[in-house]
């Protein structure tokens, strides 16, 4: 659960994810652009990285909850966050968000076509299934992670896929850690310890 | 009074002797050491009156007696189990399906939701899901909920109202009313709300537990 002290302020929250609050708040959905123009919707809709936040601004204390999974913080210092929408839980109102595409490498980890990016300053809160852990990303020490396990990074990070797909693979019998994202350069992984359901179970 | 011991956030061991008893959610035993006897009980401590008006009231939830000595873990569904010391001074109102265990010795009382706010206590408990009654439990002893995720107890204080979310909402004590607000406006009638159309507001002083998720049990 997170506490979220406001005063005066805004913050951009899950839809529906207010548990509680003290003080006078007000909740309002997001129009439609959701501060990303008519682009950057038109944009999100295309690559169904479909994400209902709600504007939530006042005085006092709001409690935020989703479906009882943890939350983690991360810090952003002018960096941008990469992060699937639906692990999203809240963001300070004046961050950026858009869509980046990644390439055909999102197909069958079940992340899709493009993943949410999250840029300026301030604080994101991040849902994981389990506390999530921050690995970091050095040149000599490129990491590598499960797509099902993988929950954002931020930093100066270059993605690629690593495949193991062989025969066994095809007859059912891989080891089912076939397929795994490399990081390589210098950030922060954020990893959770249950694997997401994907579409393709490789 | 027994004495009650988290094993972890989930589990729940409570010590049961003579003179030591207790009420638990039937079916939520895990295991138990020493000579100790469930029996079915569909009075769950107050009465024939009482049993007839729950099952009318529909805020029934089967319970078993627990008698005998020994210790017993309880555990419900992996949701988290939060222990409720009650001092004899206040009343804590709760959802029967979410009562894990509690000791014999504590008044069990069904609550029409009408006393508190007419009828629009009826409207809230309709449109919240809690249906139009709530299990009261009174005097000196301890009682376990369950929850998912969790609970976090927030304090009410008169310069301090407290609103929740209905469905994230799990348990209140003390001399608090509760009256249902609605932020309804055009957005939510067009489907564009932002999911926070109606909220509990609870005011007074006490406290009230709220849970980490919007699910029910």
């Amino acid at each position: 659960m997170l506490a979220v002290d406001l005063g005066g302020e805004t913050v951009r929250a899950l839809n529906g994810s207010m548990v509680a609050y003290e003080g006078q708040m007000t909740f309002k959905r997001q129009g439609m652009t959701g501060g990303e123009g008519l682009r950057g919707a038109l944009k999100r809709r295309i690559a169904g990285e479909g994400m209902t936040l709600m504007e939530v601004s006042g005085q006092g204390t709001v409690y935020l909850a989703s479906e009882a999974t943890e939350v983690t913080l991360v810090q952003l210092t002018g960096d941008t966050l990469f992060v699937e929408s639906e692990s999203l839980l809240a963001l300070d109102g004046n961050l950026q968000t858009g869509v980046q595409f990644v390439g055909l490498r999102g197909m069958g980890t079940g992340q899709g076509l493009a993943t949410t990016k999250v840029e300026g300053h301030g604080t994101v809160a991040v849902l994981s299934e389990g506390p999530a852990i921050a690995l970091e990303v050095t040149p000599q020490t490129p990491l590598c992670v499960d797509p099902h396990a993988y929950v954002c990074h931020h930093g100066q990070l270059q993605q690629d896929v690593v495949t193991d797909v062989n025969w066994r693979t095809v007859i059912g019998q891989g080891s089912g850690e076939s397929v795994q994202f490399r990081y390589q350069g210098h950030g922060l992984v954020y990893v959770q310890p249950a694997e997401r359901g994907g579409i393709l179970e490789i | 009074m027994p004495g009650y011991q988290s094993i972890n956030s989930k589990m729940l061991q409570v010590r049961i002797g003579p003179g030591q008893e207790v009420y638990s959610k039937r079916g939520a035993m895990l295991a138990y050491t020493g000579p100790v006897s469930f029996a079915p009980s569909t009075t769950a401590g107050h009465g024939v009156g009482g049993a007839i008006g729950r099952a009318v009231a529909g805020e029934h939830s089967a319970m078993m007696h627990v008698t005998g000595q020994g210790s017993v873990m309880f555990g419900h569904g992996g949701l988290e189990v939060t222990v409720v010391e009650l001092n004899g001074a206040d009343t804590l109102y709760a959802e029967a399906d979410r009562l894990l265990v509690h000791d014999a010795t504590l008044q069990v009382g069904t609550m029409f939701m009408g006393e508190q706010g007419g009828v629009r206590g009826i409207v809230r408990g309709a449109v919240t899901g809690q249906g139009l009654f709530t299990t009261t439990l009174t005097g000196h002893g301890a009682c376990a909920l369950l929850s998912h995720g969790g609970v976090l107890e927030l304090p009410i204080t008169p310069q301090r109202p407290v609103h929740v979310d209905p469905q994230a909402y799990v348990a209140h004590r003390g001399q608090v009313q509760n009256k249902l607000t609605t932020a309804m406006g055009l957005r939510d009638l067009v489907g564009r709300g932002s999911g926070e159309g109606f909220q509990l507001e609870l005011s007074g002083s006490g406290v009230v537990y709220v849970q980490a998720s919007e699910r029910k049990i």
